[in-house]
């Protein structure tokens, strides 16, 4: 019996797999038919884990800087360093120190890493990488419902009769999500999509909406204006269920049809159509990524809004869902893994919770909110002198000039990265098959992940090394297994609270809530049994969207992770997944710059002929890619050739942040 | 012909364990799900298993594996090679007659043809196959329609069938006959092969609709994939439902494709691994300067069923490149197992 069941930890959904260990070596791979998110199905990602897991690229020793090169030392040694220094540098100013967790450690490395920053540093800024959509989403759907996940899960799509689709490549990025989605379609589904490029799930719909960029919002709110028009919004649901809808009614006021024309290039008609399915269906859901390159807080703030008009958020197993690209983006909120909530999404300026857990825990918090490690980085005047970095992804390279500045880099991971590069103390970690530990899906679904194979030699599990860290820096703690750590974790985080890894042994993972009242979890969201009403959340009647002007006639987007490779690090770690990625990227070395045919022609240009970009701010050579997939008047550069676009990013910084289909405007000149 | 009380079978197993390592079907008690692996505890052969998840390909074919290792050391100035392979005794017990079909299917691609590979020839030596009869059919399979089943026909060393509390048991080999009569297995007489027809004819009736209308479509479709007239929409059509995950390769007991990969293991060592590749995958057909002969999706998906229905690929085969698994239905995400593809160009050919 090679074979282990398990799950795979590439991206949010979570899917049920066996792992093949030969010689204490994974070397192969097979789905789990019986696994009730992806019941038997696997990505190319998922197939070929094996091929990351096994890989020899491993860091297998602690490091220290030393005179410019990273010296091995015992783990003793740089344990005792890290915490001197951490312990240094927290007391210097609230700032000095941030701490960038990563969305794929377990829940229970998340909980102590959480504990021994806010307990032992006694500092808030702490963080998740890539993080920036799903708090969003997490914002809007707390504010709205008190449920800070997705409000359905995928066991609930094959069931749904109204699929709605916004900017998300669903069957790249979350195939077997995405599988969810064809089935319901086949099964005759109404689907809609909203996309500014021509995906796959587009192709399938019976609507796919490829709207001006930057007037996603535009179009949702366009929706909600005419279910209030024509009558179609559900107004016994509001009445029951819901507060705010007088405020959120007026605002609409100021959204004119002709301008809904003129703005997102959809016609009203066929946003009528839409209205209509919407109301009339029994199991409505809208899916959006959620991550790094997620929607913002105003955009999915109407979204939630119009599901709330049309009676669809609570019922039935109908609402909006956020899917989370890396593993455990959503156990990483859950545990608290941020500057201003504590497990739970029990916020840390809440006296009450802030009370529960200086107790829980014997020590005092710091009681104001911290800082995103990022903003840190980015604003040049912050004192930021020292970071601890998990598991590192693409993202933070961007600050590479900030982060030659800083005192003291801490690196923690399982295998060789060149983020090192900058790091003055690198401490290894087992990958997340050398121990036992949970993790929790994008539908909310805690899963144990088992122990499968042994770490290389003398490497600690990445429990454990917080739990040195902590004790290093004179924390008493005493856990003795992950098992114990989540049970500390059930008492702290009510949505947690019945959570046992007893339970989670005999399940394919329980979906939180697991509290008195849902002994076994809940599949979905519902309005009945909420303890409080929904409310519509508090937009803001902005429609503006991004103008061009005569000198920069482009609408530039980037960052769509049309390519499923935006875990790079890792997938740079496999082979036949790494070959895929290079498919595109042998091709275009420097990157591309897809535009239109129509664009291509009027530009004078070839497919892979050099182009200059240019913004108000910055300029980048990029090779041009024709394609049917985008308007005309729009480009598209995608994210994951970072090395190449990171600098003109940079100066656009405050564009990434606002999300997803956020735009900048360029011309492009022929060189 | 030879027969054994069913309670008795496992003492087969237990013979051969002496001189091979024992590969069956058990299920796996935390999933639930039928594999097919290596097992040290011989009571957990469950021969009553439906057919397993996984196919035993795997135990001659593995998913990836080391075949040479190779190293250069710079200050002596000396490389060294070695070659990675071993001829373990395998028992592969209790596999279904598709999946044996399959492994046939394997023999010819990896050594019925101008090379050898060495690699499998190794894995493959020295194995000792004891099929099962599949006295009842399971939900997806369709052999029925592909040649390959209920009960195999040749290729076993034993051959098992269940008769009530007992089970028959041929002789498909020299060494198969050898080891039943070393262990003195009673001898069954020739009423037993009346008996074996009423059981196949009986599992051959229990058979889905699908499966027995299938049968003329499944050499229809073949006629239609080999001269090509099947239209461009349908491929698109099937073409925009693929995920491009590759598992319909990987669990199908006939598919061959591999990659070969240097590995930098340190120190100057490198492992040349070999491991399963699929021809779902863009960059699998990916030629030197940016040529793809299979670029488009829908090019690399009928590129399967070509494979899997063509006279031509047939030939190579000597039998249809699919055995009616209905394993590629379980784990596509976009729904386009083969069962389904027939379907789709029935449905157009009917038109
Ligand atoms: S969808 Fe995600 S969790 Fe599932 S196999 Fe693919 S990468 Fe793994
Ligand atoms: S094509 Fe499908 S049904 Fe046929 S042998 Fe392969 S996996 Fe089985
Ligand atoms: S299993 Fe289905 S989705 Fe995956 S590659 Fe094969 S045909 Fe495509």
């Amino acid at each position: 019996m090679t074979y282990k069941p398990g799950i795979c930890t590439f991206c949010g959904n979570g899917c049920g797999h066996f792992l093949k260990i030969v010689d204490g070596r994974p070397a192969g791979v097979f789905p789990s038919r019986n696994h009730p998110v992806s019941r038997g199905r696997l990505c190319v990602r998922g197939w070929n884990i094996h091929e990351l897991l096994s890989t020899p690229q491993r860091l297998t020793d602690a490091m220290l800087r030393k005179n410019g090169g990273l010296i091995k030392v015992s783990y003793d040694e740089a344990i005792a360093q890290v915490v001197e220094k951490l312990k240094k540098f927290a007391s210097d100013s609230p700032d000095a120190l941030a701490i960038l967790a990563s969305p794929r450690s377990s829940n229970e490395e998340h909980y102590l890493l959480m504990k021994f920053a806010r307990a032992v540093l006694k500092t808030n800024n702490i963080g998740l990488d890539s993080e920036s959509g799903h708090r969003a989403s997490l914002e809007v759907l707390n504010a709205g419902t008190g449920f800070a996940g997705m409000l359905g899960s995928a066991g609930a799509i094959a069931g749904a009769d109204f699929l709605f689709v916004l900017d998300f490549d669903i069957t790249k990025q979350n195939p077997i999500l995405g599988s969810e989605l064809h089935m319901a379609r086949r099964a005759g589904a109404f689907m809609v999509t909203l996309d500014s490029r021509t995906t796959q799930i587009a192709k399938l719909s019976d609507v796919f909406m490829m709207a001006k960029s930057g007037s996603n919002k535009v179009v949702i709110a366009a929706l909600a204006k005419i279910l209030i028009d024509e009558g179609l919004a559900d107004s016994a649901y509001i009445q029951k269920y819901t507060t705010g809808f007088e405020g959120f009614a007026n605002l609409l006021g100021s959204l004119s049809y002709d301008d809904i024309n003129t703005k997102t290039g959809i016609s009203i008609e066929v946003l009528k159509e839409i209205a209509r399915k919407l109301v009339s269906s029994r199991r409505a859901m809208a899916f959006y990524p959620s991550g790094i390159s997620g929607l913002d807080v105003e955009t999915i703030g109407f979204l939630f809004n119009l599901f709330l008009l049309a009676g669809k958020i609570g019922i039935n197993g109908s609402g909006i869902n956020p899917v989370t690209g890396l593993n455990n983006l959503q156990g990483g909120y859950d545990m608290g893994v941020a500057p201003d909530v504590l497990p739970g999404f029990q916020l840390l300026e809440d006296p009450k919770a802030h009370a529960a857990f200086a107790k829980a825990w014997g020590a005092d918090i710091p009681t104001k909110k911290g800082r995103m490690p990022y903003e840190l980085l980015s604003e040049k005047s912050s004192k930021l002198k020292a970071l601890v970095v998990i598991d590192h992804d693409e993202g933070i390279v961007r600050y590479a000039d900030r982060l030659k500045e800083l005192e003291y880099i801490v690196y923690i991971g399982a295998f060789e990265n060149p983020f090192t590069e900058f790091a003055h103390a690198v401490l290894p970690i087992a990958s997340y098959i050398e121990s036992e530990g949970t993790y929790t899906n994008t539908e909310r679904r805690i899963q144990l992940s088992a122990k499968k194979a042994d770490p290389p030699s003398g490497i600690l599990p990445g429990w454990r090394l917080v739990c040195e860290l902590a004790k290093k820096a004179g924390a008493s703690w005493n856990y003795a297994s992950p098992a114990d750590v989540m049970n500390e974790i059930a008492a702290v985080t009510p949505p947690y609270s019945q959570v046992s890894y007893e339970k989670l042994r005999k399940s394919f993972g329980i979906q939180w809530p697991c509290d008195t009242q849902n002994p076994n979890g809940t599949e979905y969201f519902s309005a009945d049994t909420s303890t409080k009403k929904l409310s519509f959340y508090p937009v803001k009647a902005d429609y503006s969207i991004p103008t061009v002007s005569t000198e920069f006639p482009y609408q530039l987007m980037i960052g769509k992770a049309q390519h499923f490779w935006h875990q790079n690090n890792l997938m740079r770690l496999t082979k036949i997944p790494l070959r895929e990625y290079n498919t595109t990227l042998l091709l275009f070395p420097e990157g591309y710059v897809e535009i239109s045919p129509d664009d291509a022609k009027s530009l004078g240009v070839r497919e892979k002929w050099p182009v200059m970009v240019k913004s108000h701010a910055g300029e980048m050579k990029a090779a041009v890619k024709i394609s049917g997939e985008v308007r005309s008047g729009t480009a598209y550069i995608p994210y994951f050739i970072q090395e190449t676009i990171s600098k003109f990013l940079l100066e656009h910084r405050e564009v990434l942040a606002r999300g997803e289909d956020a735009t900048i405007p360029v011309k492009i000149e022929k060189v | 012909m030879y027969r054994i009380k069913k309670s008795d079978i496992v003492n087969i197993a237990q013979e051969l364990s002496k001189e091979y390592g024992i590969f069956g079907p058990y299920i796996d008690r935390d999933a639930g799900q039928v594999m097919f692996d290596r097992l040290d505890d011989l009571s957990q052969i469950d021969l009553d298993a439906p057919i397993p998840a996984i196919p035993p390909k795997h135990v001659i074919y593995p998913h990836s594996e080391c075949i040479l290792k190779y190293s250069y050391d710079p200050t002596a100035k000396k490389a060294a090679i070695e070659r990675i392979h071993s001829e373990k005794p395998k028992a592969l017990f209790g596999l279904r007659s598709c999946d044996l079909e399959g492994i046939r299917v394997l023999d010819r691609f990896f050594l019925g043809q101008e090379f050898v590979d060495e690699f499998y020839l190794a894995n493959r030596k020295k194995v000792f196959i004891v099929s099962n009869t599949c006295v009842k059919p399971f939900a997806q399979c369709f052999c029925a329609c592909t040649d390959s089943g209920p009960s195999a026909k040749e290729g076993f060393d034993l051959n098992l069938t269940e008769l009530g509390d007992e089970y028959l048991i041929e002789a498909g080999s020299e060494k198969g006959k050898a080891f039943a009569e070393k262990i003195g297995l009673a001898k069954a007489g020739d009423e037993y092969k009346d008996k074996k027809k009423k059981a196949i004819d009986i599992s051959l009736d229990l058979f889905t609709d699908f499966a027995v209308e299938n049968k003329a479509w499944v050499s229809r479709v073949t006629n239609r994939v080999t001269t090509g007239f099947i239209k461009e929409e349908i491929w698109e059509y099937i073409g925009n439902q693929c995920f491009e995950c590759g598992a319909c390769t990987f669990v199908c007991p006939t598919c061959s494709c591999f990659n070969i990969e240097d590995v930098n293991i340190g120190s100057g060592a490198t492992e040349r691994i070999r491991s399963w590749d699929s021809c779902s995958y863009e960059g699998y057909s990916k030629m030197a300067g940016d040529h793809n002969p299979r670029k488009p999706v829908e090019d690399r998906r009928n590129k399967r069923f070509f494979c899997k229905l063509s006279y031509s690929q047939s030939k190579k085969y000597l039998r249809p490149g699919c055995v009616g698994c209905g394993r590629c239905a379980w784990v596509c995400p976009g729904d386009i197992g083969l069962p389904n593809v027939v379907t789709y160009i029935r449905r157009e050919i009917t038109k």
